[in-house]
């Protein structure tokens, strides 16, 4: 298996993790608009998957980065820079008190991130598999 | 409770003079006040009220820089005599009114809350009590023993739907009877149109809409004709008491309620559905007939019907007799909603439609525009005109809603319209089962923006009309105000879908078997305690039940409401003792404050509990419960992890440990006088406290006089004089620790309310420190540069934290607000944590809080009444868990001139502030502003493209309906108040905290506080000042322009937060002497000041004016007194100028410019 490959395998693990977790973002964020959860709980659990997810993504890149994937960095790259420009502002996380005035913000972050971690995680098996046959 | 302005005495404080003393005083006559024209005064060049007695401290003549006595003239009161009567009047036959009310529960157990009555508030008529006698008189005996034939006799009918004969499976008992004795349809008709002219309750349009529904118009007159028809049984009316019907013909309705009880109880199966009957109902104009009215046993009809004829013309004629417009205007105010919904229905919410299907009122719809004018429109409108103080543009051309244009420049703004009654809600005349005047939620307690619904969210964008409810569920009762009754029985009726409480708007169904929720439409069983009361085995009447009749009703709640037990109340002190706090003389204060308080804290049940926690750089816990009697002081430094010594002794008992807690306050303000800690740790004294109070839920009063600045919740000194007035200012507005957000999280989770006690000589970060409140339901309370060396500031904190202390509040509450399908609640502002999309959390609610709630469409709405209500479950402060319903019903309706007629300013006004706050809080300051212009343009443009002739182009004059004319003026005031106008002036601090004034304050406070009040008393009537029919009289309001003071005069300005006493440089001598006991004008201290209370009557009356300015409105708040001299203090001046909105403030613009800037923006099309 080539370093590509290897490298592609990487990114579908991860985008798969990634789209997870958007996945479980989206569930408790319609689950508090229908009332099965309350902001507090909410906040407690989507916040502890906030960096994390943001971390792995930026990691990914920069795998992408190192191994010369240029296509991928230069995909990936504007997410980083978003992220990080939230953290800086110290915006990332949910706050419980203003959850219900921000949801729709959050909603369609949610559901643009799910979009953009689709995306990458087609594109990345497809390269993967590119990868493989031309390996064999 | 303590009267407002009876601080607790205190050594070294001046106590205010008690009223009683003050009233005692004014007998005393005054030397100048007997002769005017005598040595005390100098002599007036005229007086500015003819046949008025004034007294006016005068300049002497007219000196070079001296008096102007042309300017006199036009500072005297600024409005016309007949203007004043406007004023005054509502207020007084408000009263009346009042004792009216109150009057039948002294007679005979006949009052709204008495249990054993037999008519229930719906009996009785709001208006004096001669006409109760009569009515009495003519009603049949109170049912007693005998009661049931009596009642069955009675002749009303009650407006209801009912099915047709033929729809199966109902139980009609008394149908057949009704039947037989119905006139023929056409029969109807011809009655109805006769009944048409006097007979306001009616819009007789109806009747050519169509056989069903021209059947169900008939309705609502029958009750009025039946009454008619007994005063002719009784002989013939006299004029007295045809007066009286015509000048309140909601009475006649109120009146024919109980009897409709009667009916109701006498034959419990009769009000059905139309909208869920299993059959198609038979098209026949019989069957039509039938619909609508109520069925009767035999005998009823003919004994109610034919008279009518005869009563029509009597009271036709009686039209012409002329009722004072006045005394309508206060009627109307007495009760705006319901009587609105009584007088004049827009004809296509005739009643009967409502509760039918979707088709049927929109089939009632379209045939009325543009119908006929008939007779009695004008006398209605008329009736409207005078309700809306001196608006006489009320023509009702169209006989839809009469809606009456003004031009807003050119003239000064009618300010004493401020105080108007929001426009009345028309509601359909049988949208509420029983007519009760109380049906309908007062605007006190709730009040909408939009006292007409648009049907679409189309119509809603095209006007432009901000939409949102103004709650204020726990407003204090003062004296005179009618108490909040209370449903005794814990039997809730709730509608099983949207939870919704059953309330005056639901329809009973299926004989009364069921009711039919009006949120949702769904059939929900009666309980049978309604009718029948197991345990003394005897029937009830139903219709007599208080949530039936009052729209603002409590209920004891069962245990099904209670995760727990109700919690005691709990009152952890959380008090700042290091340097700066006891340099300033805070805690000396606070502590003798509450020593003095202990007994206004409630503790109905002894469970009241108690803990202080002190702080500066270590935690200070204090054993209440030692048993040497002695409180025992315990040092925690270790703040890092700041543990609880002994958590079992630190809260105890109020009653149990009362021996100590004094003995501990009393020694307090000396325990730290020679400190010399700066340290605060704010924040692990607060977990500490969130850890002690938490498991039982409670209150943690915050008491800071510096900055925390140790561990946890460290705050810095941010303040920047140069982001002041930048884009970045609102950043300074925005929380600087996440500390507090999250802290007040988990407070809200357990029940705990942090209250804030902010006493800033420096910077004391109220933006962060406010977050704990507004998140738990607490209050702010700022006090900048407090040192209670001055007994001024030392009154007010002591004042304000007493009351709070004493106020009854609730605990551990969640409140929810339903609306009718189709609405809803999209945005909340106020001091709560929001639970869930549409649940908010209060740990407490302080009395007089307000709430403000945007709504917004999810579907159009198809029915002609839509409904709101808010649910309060809350545990009262004597230990009962209770739910306060506040039921709102507002019609709905598709055209844009009702929409705008219905319109309230003052509203719009509350719920643009709070936008305006968040706005700026969470953007920019401009932004805010901005948006509150562009909110006033868009509005404005709107009603010029739609509502005037000139639709399109510029015009000389910016138009907009009467009862909106004030809101360009309000909203200026909101660009020129501390918390949101521009500039680099003003400290965050104060900006915070007039944010949070604005969006918490209910609209009886919020108004003054946008706009304040501003009297002329050196040349005021001589009435003003003493205590008259109603309390203290005050003088007439002015307009906020300096061009109202004049260099000689004395004036005063309050906000609700503040009065301002601006005496001119020019002031004569013994207006010195007789207020301030000086001998002139130099001799004056300005700023903050008691007034002292001499004999001087002219010095009593103006201590009775301040004292009447700080207690007439529902709040905690102490206003404080600052003397402005006309070449004094600068900055005090110019605070004191800022508050003249009228005027030109540099850069905000003056009220002509804003006037001719928003005409300009109009003109331009640009909204």
């Amino acid at each position: 298996m080539s370093a590509e490959a290897m490298v592609f395998l990487f990114g579908v693990i991860i985008g798969a993790a990634l789209l997870f977790v958007k996945v479980f973002f989206v569930i408790l964020i319609s689950d508090l608009e229908v009332d099965y959860i309350n902001p507090i709980e909410l906040c407690n659990k989507l916040n502890q998957f906030v960096l994390p997810e943001m971390f792995v993504h930026a990691f990914l890149s920069f795998v992408f980065l190192i191994s010369g994937q240029w296509i991928a960095t230069a995909w990936n790259l504007p997410l980083v820079a978003y992220n990080a420009n939230k953290v800086m502002n110290g915006k990332h996380m949910f706050d419980a008190t203003e959850i219900f005035r921000t949801l729709g913000q959050h909603k369609k972050e949610c559901f643009i991130k799910l979009g953009f971690y689709l995306l990458s995680f087609f594109y990345y098996l497809y390269r993967m598999i590119l990868a493989l046959v031309n390996d064999s | 409770m303590r009267p407002v302005g009876q601080a607790p005495p205190r050594p070294g404080f001046r106590p205010p003079i008690p009223q009683q003393q003050q009233q005692g005083q004014l007998a005393q006559p005054y030397p100048g006040q007997q002769q005017p024209g005598a040595q005390q005064f100098p002599p007036r060049p005229t007086p500015p009220h003819s046949g008025q007695q004034q007294m006016n401290y005068r300049p002497m003549g007219p000196g070079s820089n001296g008096p102007r006595p042309v300017q006199q003239q036009g500072t005297a009161p600024p409005r016309p005599m007949q203007q004043q009567q406007h004023n005054q009047d509502p207020s007084h036959l408000q009263q009346q009114n009042n004792n009216a009310l109150r009057r039948p529960s002294a007679q005979g157990g006949q009052g709204p809350h008495s249990p054993s009555n037999q008519r229930p508030t719906m009996a009785t008529p709001p208006f004096g009590s001669q006409q109760q006698h009569q009515q009495q008189q003519q009603r049949p005996p109170p049912a007693m023993g005998g009661g049931i034939q009596q009642r069955a006799a009675s002749p009303m009918i009650r407006p209801a739907n009912l099915p047709p004969p033929g729809s199966p499976g109902m139980p009609r008992p008394f149908q057949s009877p009704q039947i037989q004795n119905r006139p023929p349809p056409g029969q109807f008709v011809t009655q109805a149109q006769q009944t048409a002219p006097g007979s306001p309750a009616m819009n007789p349009m109806g009747f050519m809409s169509g056989p069903p529904n021209g059947q169900n118009r008939s309705q609502p007159p029958t009750p009025r004709m039946q009454h008619q028809q007994q005063q002719q049984q009784q002989g013939a009316p006299t004029s007295q008491q045809l007066h009286q019907q015509h000048q309140q013909p909601l009475h006649h309705q109120q009146q024919q309620q109980p009897l409709h009880q009667q009916q109701q109880q006498q034959h419990p199966p009769m009000g059905q559905d139309l909208g869920l009957m299993a059959g198609p109902p038979t098209p026949t104009p019989h069957s039509g007939a039938q619909k609508s009215k109520r069925m009767y046993p035999a005998g009823i009809n003919a004994y109610t019907e034919p008279p009518t004829y005869e009563a029509t013309p009597s009271n036709h004629s009686f039209q012409h007799t002329g009722v004072p417009a006045p005394n309508q205007a206060g009627g109307m105010q007495q009760q705006p909603p319901a009587q609105g919904s009584q007088f004049f229905v827009p004809g296509e919410k005739q009643a009967p439609t409502f509760g039918q299907p979707a088709p049927a009122y929109q089939q009632g719809l379209q045939p009325l525009q543009g119908q006929p004018l008939q007779p009695n429109v004008n006398q209605l409108a008329g009736q409207m005109g005078g309700m809306n103080l001196g608006n006489t543009g009320y023509g009702g051309a169209q006989g839809i809603v009469p809606i009456s244009t003004v031009a807003l420049m050119g003239t000064a703004p009618k300010i004493y319209d401020l105080d108007a009654p929001p426009p009345p809600i028309r509601l359909p005349e049988t949208a509420s089962i029983t007519q009760s005047p109380f049906a309908n939620c007062d605007p006190s307690y709730k009040r909408s923006t939009l006292n007409a619904i648009p049907a679409t969210s189309q119509l809603l964008t095209k006007s432009r009309l901000p939409f949102g409810l103004i709650i204020t569920p726990y407003r204090s009762v003062k004296e005179g105000d009618e108490p909040v009754p209370v449903v005794s029985d814990s039997i809730i009726a709730r509608c099983r879908r949207c939870r919704t409480y059953i309330n005056p708007f639901v329809k009973f169904v299926e004989g009364g078997q069921r009711w039919k929720c009006n949120m949702c439409y769904t059939l929900n069983e009666v309980p049978s305690s309604f009718d029948y009361d197991p345990q003394t085995q005897r029937p009830v009447d139903r219709w007599r039940r208080k949530e039936l009749n009052h729209a603002v009703v409590e209920y004891i709640a069962p245990t099904e409401y209670m995760i727990r037990p109700p919690q005691p109340l709990v009152y952890m002190f959380v008090i700042d003792v290091s340097y700066p706090a006891v340099q300033c003389g805070m805690v000396a204060t606070a502590a003798t404050t509450i020593l003095e308080s202990l007994d206004r804290i409630p503790n109905d049940e002894g469970r009241t509990k108690v803990g202080i926690i002190t702080v500066d750089s270590s935690l200070h816990f204090y054993n209440l419960q030692a048993a040497s009697g002695e409180p025992q002081m315990m040092v925690v430094s270790d703040l890092e992890e700041a543990f609880l010594p002994q958590p079992q002794d630190l809260l105890c008992n109020l009653s149990e440990c009362r021996p100590v807690l004094e003995a501990l306050l009393n020694r307090m303000s000396d325990m730290f006088k020679d400190t010399q800690n700066v340290g605060n740790a704010l924040g692990p004294a607060l977990n500490s406290a969130y850890k002690l109070v938490s498991p039982i839920g409670g209150k943690i009063m915050c008491l800071q006089a510096s900055l925390p600045n140790l561990e946890a919740g460290a705050l810095k000194m941010r303040e920047d004089p140069k982001l002041l007035g930048t884009a970045k200012e609102s950043t300074l507005l925005q929380s600087a620790s996440s500390f507090y957000k999250s802290l007040a999280v988990e407070c809200s989770k357990s029940q705990v309310c942090v209250d804030m006690f902010l006493f800033g000589s420096q910077y004391s970060d109220v933006a962060t420190l406010s977050c704990l409140p507004r998140f738990t339901g607490g209050s702010t309370f700022f006090y900048p540069a407090f040192t209670a060396a001055k007994s001024e500031d030392a009154l007010k904190f002591a004042h304000e934290l007493a009351e709070f202390l004493s106020q009854r509040i609730a605990l551990e509450a969640v409140m929810r607000v339903r609306a009718s399908k189709g609405l809803r609640m999209s945005a909340f502002y106020g001091n709560f944590f929001v639970r869930s999309t549409d649940l908010l959390s209060l740990p407490n609610v302080p009395r007089d809080q307000s709430y403000s709630i945007e709504v917004s469409f999810d579907d159009n709405l198809s029915i002609p009444v839509v409904c709101f209500q808010t649910a309060l479950l809350h545990t009262s402060s004597s230990g009962e868990r209770r739910i306060r319903v506040l039921t709102l019903a507002l019609p709905v309706t598709t055209s844009l001139s009702e929409l705008y007629a219905s319109a309230d300013q003052v509203a719009i006004a509350t719920l643009l502030a709070c936008k305006g706050v968040e706005r700026g809080m969470n953007s920019k300051l401009d932004d805010a502003r901005d948006a509150l212009t562009n909110k006033v343009v868009d509005i404005l443009g709107v009603y010029k493209t739609h509502m005037t002739a000139s639709s399109s182009g510029a015009t000389p004059n910016l138009q907009i309906c009467d009862n909106l004319k004030l809101l360009p003026l309000l909203t200026l005031g909101m660009l020129k108040h501390v918390g949101l106008r521009g500039g680099s002036q003003i400290p965050s601090d104060l900006r915070s905290y007039a944010m949070h004034l604005l969006s918490t304050l209910p609209s009886q406070c919020l108004i003054p506080f946008l706009h304040p009040r501003f009297y002329s008393l050196h040349d005021m009537p001589e009435h003003c000042g003493t205590i008259g029919d109603h309390g203290i009289e005050m003088p007439q309001t002015m307009n906020l322009s300096s061009e109202r003071l004049s260099r000689s005069g004395l004036f005063m300005l309050e906000d609700g937060q503040n009065i301002f006493l601006w005496i001119g440089r020019d002031a004569v001598p013994q207006l010195c002497m007789d207020l301030f006991g000086v001998p002139d004008y130099q001799s004056i201290r300005s700023g903050k000041t008691t007034l002292p209370t001499l004999e001087a009557d002219f010095n009593q009356r103006v201590n009775l004016i301040v004292g009447k300015a700080r207690e007439m409105r529902r709040s905690s708040y102490y206003s404080q007194l600052y003397v402005v001299k006309e070449d004094g203090d600068p900055a005090l001046r110019l605070w004191f100028l800022s508050h003249l909105i009228e005027d030109r403030a540099e850069p905000i613009m003056s009220y002509y410019q804003y006037l001719g800037h928003l005409k300009d923006r109009v003109n331009s099309g640009s909204f």
